[in-house]
């Protein structure tokens, strides 16, 4: 019985794992392994979105519309007459969402309203923070990318928008600093993301210049501060 | 919100409006055509149909070349559109263009 142990703990000691700067992995025969992944990559669950709850609700004036032409949303109210302090925060909160047709919705839903805010979007500024930020850390690609797209239209769609936008880059630049260099490496392959926009790298890059334009002159230092390897494409 | 669709208009002495003689359909992108393709989205032949069933001036895009901005369906409901192109080229043969 004694020899049968002794065999028995010289085999768990040939696959002794241990974590670094722990008293096991000063042990003879243990293994360090590396560090495990922090999961900076990895996507967040989403929490259940107010947009879906209001949908569902039908809280929204928006017709549903059932057609081969679904790239359109039919409103009931004219956008000029909507209070966007109450609908375009929630408008963005759904941009977390993935699934038709919250998505869908969501996303055409703040395109309208931010070609035909104007002047309204401007007050709106600190309210979207928190669902953009929301949306950026669930991590997960087409999220981000719809995100992008919709920061990319916001910086345009009224006057003092982008300089607005400047206090609000600690919450906003984060994520874009993680992704910022995730360009896949195809070799000579074709990425055919390039063709469909949806090349997360490139749509950063996109975003960060946007910003450093519409964003006045304390743009570039204060995205510089976020993201240490964006260069400007003014000053250079 | 009234269906603008079963209202009767032999009031106005139009008739249902003039009648077109001919249609085309585009064969490539152009202004004209962006028009008509969004008053046909919105349910609608053009914008002499437009106007005499609605009654009103399509709003248009202050900025060059004012394309259509803001459309109200028969339904009450209303379409708004980019100051920019939307027709995609894929779409172009769809469009119809009316002759009176």
């Amino acid at each position: 019985v004694v020899y049968k142990i002794v065999r028995m703990s010289a085999a768990a000691c040939q696959s002794l794992q241990a974590q670094g700067f722990t008293l096991k992995a000063y042990m003879k025969n243990s293994k360090v392994v590396g560090p495990p992944s922090a999961g900076a990559f990895a996507e967040r669950p989403a929490k259940p979105t107010a947009f879906r709850k209001f949908y569902e609700r039908g809280d929204f004036p928006i017709a549903l519309e059932h057609d081969t032409k679904g790239n359109r949303i039919a409103w009931k109210v004219e956008i000029e007459k909507l209070d966007y302090h109450h609908y375009l925060p929630l408008f963005f909160d759904g941009l977390c969402e993935t699934v038709h047709p919250y998505e869908f919705f969501a996303r055409q839903g703040v395109h309208d309203m931010l070609e035909h805010g104007g002047s309204k979007i401007l007050p709106v500024i600190p309210q979207l923070i928190i669902p953009i930020k929301n949306a950026l850390n669930t991590r997960k690609r087409p999220v981000i990318c719809t995100t992008l797209k919709v920061l990319q239209h916001l910086v345009v769609s009224g006057e003092m928008v982008g300089e607005a936008l400047v206090p609000y880059y600690r919450q906003i630049l984060p994520i874009l600093n993680i992704f910022k260099n995730s360009n896949r490496n195809s070799g000579d392959g074709i990425d055919y993301s390039q063709q469909k926009r949806e090349n997360i790298g490139d749509l950063i890059q996109e975003t960060l210049e946007a910003f450093e334009r519409h964003g006045g002159e304390d743009a570039f230092i204060n995205i510089k501060y976020m993201v240490p390897t964006y260069e400007s494409c003014m000053l250079n | 919100m009234t269906s603008v669709a079963t209202k009767s208009y032999d009031h106005l002495g139009l008739g249902d409006g003039p009648k077109p003689k001919s249609m085309v359909r585009a064969k490539r992108w152009s202004e004209e055509v962006e028009n008509a393709f969004r008053f046909q989205t919105a349910g609608y032949r053009d914008e002499i149909e437009y106007k005499i069933i609605m009654k009103i001036e399509p709003e248009r895009w202050p900025v060059e070349p004012g394309y259509v901005k803001k459309l109200q369906r028969r339904d009450g409901t209303y379409y708004y559109y980019n100051r920019g192109r939307e027709c995609q080229d894929k779409e172009v043969h769809k469009i119809k263009l009316y002759q009176y």
